[in-house]
């Protein structure tokens, strides 16, 4: 799979405090907010219902179910970080078109969430949206 | 008027449940509002969406016998034994399974809340009102009837919140257009969220990168300037990286950056393409 | 606090450009981060849990050591350094992370167990919310059916309208449409306060 631009944010999964003390274990019921893993728009028809990145004009996710690797750069300052499928997100077309830039370089339309510890790898949790590049890990 | 508001529950009645039925039974989101109401726990995961269509088709059958004449009492009966049947779900939802959601009228997030019972009982008075009924919603009943009805209706509607994109807020967003309660946050200081949103996006930060530790650790304004520190680290030894960030503007290119040692005060790095200032 | 301002007039004058004067080891101090420094973390295997990485809830504080309860039943003890960051909606002191408080923390960890932390952000969250109503200084947001109350906090509230840069007025809000909101969680409550709102203006 060629390298998918997009945005990339971050998201809690089973955290026993907070707003996100509901959330349970994800999709695949393993996510853990501690651990190096991310939510995929495509990993089965369910999922792909819901987030719909096609709505936003994103062809060619392909599907990809629990456990598969994915790398995610973050292009505002090159780091990189690969992580395995744990959940179904995110909901890619309730912000079509929405744009992150990084000098020069933009990117639109979120297309993976990664769990805390994989995000703060790469970025730092309170500037929450950042443009990446997404490929097979 | 009792005998005619008595009445024209059946209408009301029936054009609840026919609704109601109409998210239970079409499209191809039934199964995902099924699994997330408490049928799941109560007949296990794969009757989950049977049930749910079954009770759907018992709303459409009660709602089309109520709305099509003659008017029979045990159309009302069968209302009333559904209504308790509702009254029952939802507070077996509530107890056994807070996090489900209501199911209610097809909706597909909204917990089990005060409202869905208000709207199950006001149901059920309404079955019991319609069991005491003469003659069918079709003869023409008074304005007196015809407003007590209304004024019914809206109740249903107000504990309806899969209506509320409808009527509540549009007047939500009225009421903003007309008091702008936010006004005041224009004429607020810079936050500090604005000053790292261009730090993250700019040549300096990308320059510093690999040398940074922490997140944000200081921050202070002078003049035109908002300096922001971070932990960093210079040939293993401990070290701040500041930035100096236009306060007021958007220009990430103008963004200074240097590396100080902590412990003898020097400055050990300041990418050179940036320009000195005097 | 004399240590800070000299400490910051170093600093400015450093990235300014202006002449750095060179002062002694005691201005400055640190509470000797070098042994975090010098042990860099090995990366964790993708899907696998992070060791230099700590999520729960704080049980215990013991002056610069803070126990913290996971979610996943591990207990972390979180050492903070003078090199660590502490994020409760701004960036602030390290006394300032309290008992029950949520956090996750990245830091490097050390031989005998103990995460040294560079970053800690306490009480952080970042929903997917639909806005139902807006008052005085108050959002009132849905998220996933449960309803938390999100306070504007003046001069540290932003919000971002379709990526452009962030910016103080949040009026262009509005009801009934989806946002995403970063916040610090006001511990045992359903409310927040807002550090970054994302909408569509």
């Amino acid at each position: 799979m060629a390298g998918l631009r997009g945005e990339v944010s971050w998201f809690c999964c089973g955290n026993a405090w907070g707003p996100c003390g509901s959330a349970g274990h994800g999709a695949c019921g393993t996510c853990n907010s501690g651990s190096w893993q991310h939510a995929w728009t495509n990993t089965s028809d369910a999922c792909f219902a819901i987030t719909r990145p096609d709505r936003c004009g994103i062809t060619g996710v392909s599907r990809r179910t629990c456990g598969f690797r994915h790398a995610t750069t973050n292009l505002c300052n090159g780091a990189r970080v690969v992580t395995t499928i744990a959940d179904c997100g995110p909901q890619t077309d309730l912000f079509c078109g929405e744009r992150a830039c990084c000098g020069g370089t933009c990117a639109s339309n979120r297309v993976i969430d990664l769990t805390p510890a994989a995000f703060s790898a790469i970025g730092s949790l309170n500037a929450g949206l950042i443009p990446c590049n997404v490929e097979a890990g | 008027m009792m005998g005619q508001v008595a009445a024209l529950q059946a209408l009301v009645i029936g054009v609840l449940l026919v609704w109601s039925s109409y998210g239970k039974l079409v499209g191809p989101l039934v199964g995902a509002r099924a699994r997330r109401t408490a049928l799941k726990k109560f007949v296990g995961e794969e009757r989950a969406e049977p049930a749910f269509r079954a009770v759907g088709g018992v709303e459409l059958l009660i709602g089309a016998v109520l709305l099509l004449p003659p008017l029979w009492i045990m159309e009302s009966v069968a209302a009333i034994a559904l209504s308790v049947g509702f009254l029952g779900f939802l507070t077996y939802s509530r107890v056994a399974s807070p996090d489900s959601s209501c199911g209610c009228a097809g909706s597909a997030t909204a917990p089990v809340s005060w409202r869905a019972f208000g709207r199950a009982g006001l149901l059920l008075v309404a079955a019991v009102l319609a069991s005491s009924a003469d003659v069918s919603w079709s003869s023409l009943p008074g304005l007196a009837a015809v407003v007590v009805v209304l004024a019914e209706v809206m109740l249903f509607v107000a504990f309806s919140p899969e209506l509320d994109r409808h009527w509540l807020l549009p007047l939500r967003r009225l009421k903003v257009r007309l008091t702008h309660p936010l006004a005041g946050t224009a004429a607020y200081d810079v936050p500090l969220a604005t000053t790292q949103h261009q730090l993250l996006r700019s040549g300096a930060y990308r320059a510093v990168n690999s040398l940074l530790r922490s997140d944000i650790r200081d921050h202070w304004d002078e003049g035109e300037w908002r300096f922001v520190s971070y932990t960093a680290s210079y040939d293993d030894r401990p070290a701040t990286a500041v930035f100096a960030v236009p306060r007021l503007r958007y220009e990430p290119d103008e963004i200074r950056v240097a590396i100080v040692d902590d412990e003898n005060g020097e400055t050990v790095y300041r990418p050179s393409l940036l320009p000195v200032l005097a | 606090m004399t240590n800070t301002l000299d400490r910051r007039t170093l600093l400015t004058s450093a990235v300014l450009g202006t002449t750095a004067t060179l002062v002694g080891a005691t201005a400055m101090g640190s509470l000797a981060p070098e042994t975090a420094f010098a042990a860099r973390a090995q990366s964790p295997e993708p899907g696998a849990p992070d060791p230099n990485f700590a999520e729960g809830r704080v049980t215990a504080r013991d002056g610069s050591m803070i126990l913290a309860a996971g979610s996943d039943g591990r207990f972390h003890r979180i050492q903070l350094t003078g090199g660590t960051s502490v994020w409760k909606l701004r960036p602030t002191t390290l006394d300032q992370v309290k008992v029950g408080d949520g956090l996750y923390a990245r830091g490097v960890l050390m031989p005998d167990g103990t995460l040294a932390a560079e970053s800690i952000w306490v009480n952080i969250v970042n929903l997917k919310v639909h806005v139902t109503a807006i008052g005085k200084n108050v959002l009132h947001l849905d998220h996933n059916g449960s309803r938390i109350v999100g306070h504007v906090v003046p001069g540290t509230s932003a919000a971002v309208y379709n990526g452009k840069p962030a910016v103080s007025d949040l009026s262009m809000v509005k009801v009934g449409k989806h946002a995403q909101v970063i916040g610090a969680w006001r511990p045992d409550t359903n409310e927040i306060d807002v550090a970054t709102i994302y909408a569509a203006a």
